[in-house]
């Protein structure tokens, strides 16, 4: 307590920018605290476990060193979940974009009950992705499934498609749902782009002989372009970790068709028990996410 | 000009515009349907769009013979619990990235964006293993603990782009007005940033509502589990899968997020321009 | 018992030197404007004052105390902000009250000074409206109260006229002088309006990247600018400068630019020319120069009638030379006329650094 005492009365002769300095940094200590404790030790303590071998139920385990690592590089399974992680990736992240920029340019245009209409484009994305899953498990059911029927009765196919248990209907059901779900992200950003574009420039191209098509092309696309840079990074990143959506709709299946790392990551650890293999896989991934992270925090430097 | 064949285009555009919307409507407003269709009707072939008739004995199934009350109970307590500790500790994080300056605080700023965008699969087992030593394992409080790792990161960016928005003149004149710092921060800074923080405090809530992954791994037992893992629990463990009563699950899952949304609807396009809303 | 004194302040954020090294007395009671153009420090000058800002180097007394350390609520000042800075979610009332609560003036007490501040102001029937209900001269005014209620020693004002409209602004300055001379308190006006500085101001400091160029009244910051910024910054059309060299002594001086000569024999110069030869600026104002048989010929580029004045701008030997004339003058673009300056009110500047050179205590 006196040191306390004394360290305030030596402060209280500081300068107010110190003080201001010190408030500033009291202030934002809960913040530094909390990230100390669930943030950066888990991160840290993620790599150090990364170079151990243990036994998940015991928590036993030996030094490794790079083994983990020498041993996932050579793995197949390693490297057909990050075949997987990208393909999911690029897949569902494009029909986010097109779908994106579709709708958000029909909700932008002068549409009956349009708020009605932008609540019912823009609600999947604030789903839990639980819901959403249920949902679609049961549009995708086998037998009772709406999706199947409306196929069957349309004539497009004749026997009942298994839309999750089996290659590549399972990838392609996970990028389609992937991307009903996640589009309305896109669907916010451009909509609020194209709300700020000026109506002069239309004006003005429209007088300079462009057409509608010239329009989105030399207006919209150009104005468009800086916010779907941001967009693209930031849903890569997110889609790139995304767990629960394809963890509940095929569990990584068939067999380890749809599995992706952040999947590996969970079997390693609390199915196959393996930690510090699944510490290591862990990591691996996020080196792999550094470079879209990276490049989203240099851009983000406003 | 409205000519007959402007009108026709207005009227064709309209019509396909709602058909696309309906069309990515259309899981939802089947997860309603059959939450109040008979089961009997459930397997008719083929499946018909509206009930013939409308029950809400799934609901009352639901609430009474599952453990649906209970999961709902964690799910508010996790809602606000988490929102509760991240917004009290983001509101003054956020005024100190915004209004002060000490060394290292750009590179604080940064390193928030930094952990918004971390993986929770890497944090995940040194969390489980820091939450069993803890003795906090299939606890609530133990999934509050894990929820701030991305809730504090996310409610700190959105904050600090509300609290930009408040013009520095304020807090100046309030300091020049007899104001020392912590009575500007109340007495000015909070009263404008409220409607922010409200917004952030939602967002911050549907995210700890929505959240499945952490309480996978980290509760294990029905007394702490929350709606998402809870309801999939019923998936799994159930001899048949009783589809109208996992849609009238989902159908009550999402209620609170529609109050919600209709709330936030004027404030997603900042949340977006905030360094996004999280997905 | 309320003056402000600069000591060699400074202020740099990161490489920008926004003050430099500035030393500046201001008077107890004064008015004095603080004018320059935007960017020159005039702003952060002020911010120092307020204990907004820290100074970098040097020291800010107010009174008989150096303020430097002390928190903005510690120095018994009050500031009108340019964007006014009206707490929204206060009512009228709520805002002027604010500075009182915060000193922990006595409830009835406080009721008492916002009534006689709104009637001072006249905004009796707005107590309760909030900011956003008023328009921007109303808003105006009640900042000003929130400045008035407490009775401070020195009041700061930073650009508080430059977001109304031109009228209200003219009336609004009218008013500052009536208050300034009612309170008789120190006040601090930062402006880049040299009308306001002018008008309003006991004296002026001239600021230029952050370095004082001239403090001195208005009168004589027009009539004897300490250089040539502050003879080109002043008034409207600016000054005019011809560059060119002196030479000759005594009452045979000469002015030389090219093939002109002007007579410069009546001018007494502030110092004797060490060097033979000097590069040398003349200046003279618009309204100083005239038709003159024995002028030097110019030829009219354009003729700009504002009614009680025509502006004219002439080709004076290749340089360009701004005229402000009758306002019923007939000559038109193109013509030929010959010029002369009244020769008591040239200035002459020095090449180097700007400096006056010529001493005038006789015009």
């Amino acid at each position: 307590m006196p040191t306390i005492r004394a360290a305030s009365a030596s402060l209280r002769l500081r300068s107010l920018d110190a003080r201001y300095g010190l408030l500033g940094a009291l202030l934002i200590a809960p913040t530094v605290l909390v990230f100390c404790t669930v943030i950066v030790y888990p991160l840290v303590s993620a790599i150090y476990l990364g170079l151990f071998s243990i036994y998940t139920p015991t928590m036993e385990g030996e030094w490794v060193g790079l083994d983990n690592y020498r041993r996932l590089l050579a793995s197949g399974e390693f490297w057909r979940s990050l075949a997987n992680n990208l393909i999911w990736t690029a897949g569902t992240l494009t029909l986010q974009i097109v779908f994106g920029i579709l709708v958000a340019l029909m909700l932008h245009r002068n549409l009956v009950f349009r708020a009605l209409a932008r609540s019912l484009v823009l609600f999947p994305y604030f789903l839990s992705t639980v819901v959403a899953v249920l949902v679609w498990r049961w549009l995708f059911n086998d037998l009772y499934g709406v999706l199947n029927h409306l196929l069957l009765w349309a004539g497009i196919v004749d026997l009942p498609v298994d839309w999750l248990g089996s290659m590549p209907n399972a990838m392609i059901s996970l990028i389609f749902v992937g991307a009903w779900k996640y589009f309305p992200f896109v669907v916010i950003a451009v909509l609020a782009r194209l709300q700020a574009i000026p109506d002069e420039l239309y004006e003005a191209a429209s007088i300079d002989g462009a057409g509608a098509w010239a329009r989105f092309t030399d207006v919209t696309l150009p104005q468009l372009r800086d916010v779907l840079i941001v967009v693209v990074l930031l849903r890569t990143i997110w889609d790139f970790k995304e767990f629960d959506l394809i963890y509940l709709l095929t569990g990584g299946g068939p067999i380890i068709g749809t599995q992706t790392l952040p999947l590996m990551v969970y079997k390693e650890a609390f199915a196959l028990n393996q930690m510090g293999g699944a510490s290591a896989t862990a990591v691996l991934m996020m080196l792999i996410m550094l470079l879209f992270m990276s490049l989203y925090l240099s851009r983000a430097r406003d | 000009m409205s000519t007959p064949a402007r009108i026709a285009r207005r009227f064709l555009f309209n019509v396909l515009a709602w058909a696309v919307v309906l069309v990515i409507a259309f899981p939802l407003l089947w997860m309603l349907l059959t939450s109040v269709k008979p089961s009997s009707e459930l397997f008719v072939i083929p499946p018909r769009l509206l009930p013939g008739e409308i029950t809400f004995e799934h609901y009352r199934r639901l609430l009474t013979e599952t453990p649906f009350l209970t999961y709902l109970r964690n799910s508010a307590w996790l809602a606000a619990g988490t929102t509760l500790v991240v917004i009290s500790i983001a509101t003054l994080g956020a005024h100190s990235l915004v209004r002060f300056s000490y060394p290292g605080r750009e590179r604080l700023a940064r390193l928030v964006l930094f952990t918004y965008l971390l993986p929770s699969v890497v944090l995940i087992i040194p969390l489980y293993l820091l939450m069993a030593g803890l003795g906090l394992a299939n606890t609530l409080t133990s999934l509050i603990i894990a929820y701030t790792t991305f809730a504090l990161p996310y409610a700190l960016w959105l904050l600090r782009s509300f609290m930009k928005a408040i013009p520095d003149d304020l807090e100046s004149a309030a300091l020049v007005d007899g104001a020392n710092r912590m009575q500007a921060f109340v007495d000015v800074i909070l009263p404008q940033a409220l409607p922010g923080i409200i917004s952030t405090a939602m967002f911050t809530a549907i995210l700890a509502w929505n959240e499945y992954f952490y309480a996978l791994v980290l509760v294990n037992n029905d007394a702490a589990r929350p709606l998402t893992t809870g309801v999939i629990n019923m998936l799994v463990t159930s001899f048949n899968i009783e589809w109208s009563l996992l849609m009238a699950a989902s159908v009550m899952m999402s209620l609170p997020l529609i109050v919600v949304f209709a709330f936030l609807q004027r404030y997603l396009t900042r949340g977006f321009s905030a360094g996004a809303i999280k997905g | 018992m309320s003056g402000i004194r600069f000591e060699n302040v400074s202020k740099r954020f990161g490489g920008v030197t926004a003050v430099d090294d500035l030393s500046l007395e201001i008077g107890s009671g004064e008015f004095v404007s603080i004018l320059g153009p935007s960017g020159c420090g005039k702003t952060t000058l002020l911010r120092m004052l307020a204990g907004l800002e820290r100074p970098t180097g040097g020291t800010i007394s107010i009174g008989d105390r150096v303020v430097n350390e002390l928190a903005p609520a510690q120095r018994n000042i009050a500031m009108v902000f340019q964007t006014y800075a009206l707490y929204p979610h206060m009512t009228v009332a709520g805002n002027i009250e604010y500075p009182l609560r915060k000193r922990r003036v006595a409830k009835d007490e406080r009721v008492r000074r916002v009534r006689e501040a709104a009637a001072v102001l006249e905004l009796e029937a707005l107590l309760d409206r909030k900011p956003r209900e008023l328009s921007g001269g109303q808003q105006q005014r009640v900042a000003l109260g929130r400045a008035l209620v407490r009775d401070p020693a020195v009041f700061l004002l930073d650009e508080p006229l430059s977001n109304l409209d031109a009228k209200l602004r003219t009336h609004m300055r009218a008013e500052l002088i009536r208050l300034h001379r009612r309170i008789g308190r120190t006040m601090v006006y930062v402006t880049h309006d040299q009308l306001e500085a002018m008008t309003m101001s006991q004296r002026i400091a001239v600021l230029r990247d952050g370095r004082l160029q001239q403090f001195a009244p208005p009168r004589d910051i027009y009539a004897r600018p300490g250089n040539d910024f502050v003879a080109g910054f002043i008034g409207t059309p600016s000054m005019n400068f011809l560059d060119g060299r002196l030479k000759g002594t005594g009452s045979g001086r000469t002015f030389r630019s090219g093939d002109l000569s002007l007579p410069l024999g009546m001018l007494p110069l502030t110092d004797e020319m060490p060097e033979p030869d000097r590069r040398v600026r003349l200046g003279i104002r618009p309204e100083h120069i005239h038709f003159d048989r024995q002028g030097e010929p110019a030829r009219v580029n354009l003729v700009e009638p504002t009614g009680h004045e025509t502006i004219l701008v002439f080709d004076y030997r290749g340089n360009e030379l701004v005229a402000r004339m009758d306002g019923d003058i007939a000559i038109e673009a193109g013509d030929t006329v010959k010029l002369a300056f009244r020769a008591e009110k040239m200035r002459l500047f020095a090449a180097a650094d700007g400096r006056r050179l010529n001493d005038d205590s006789t015009a």
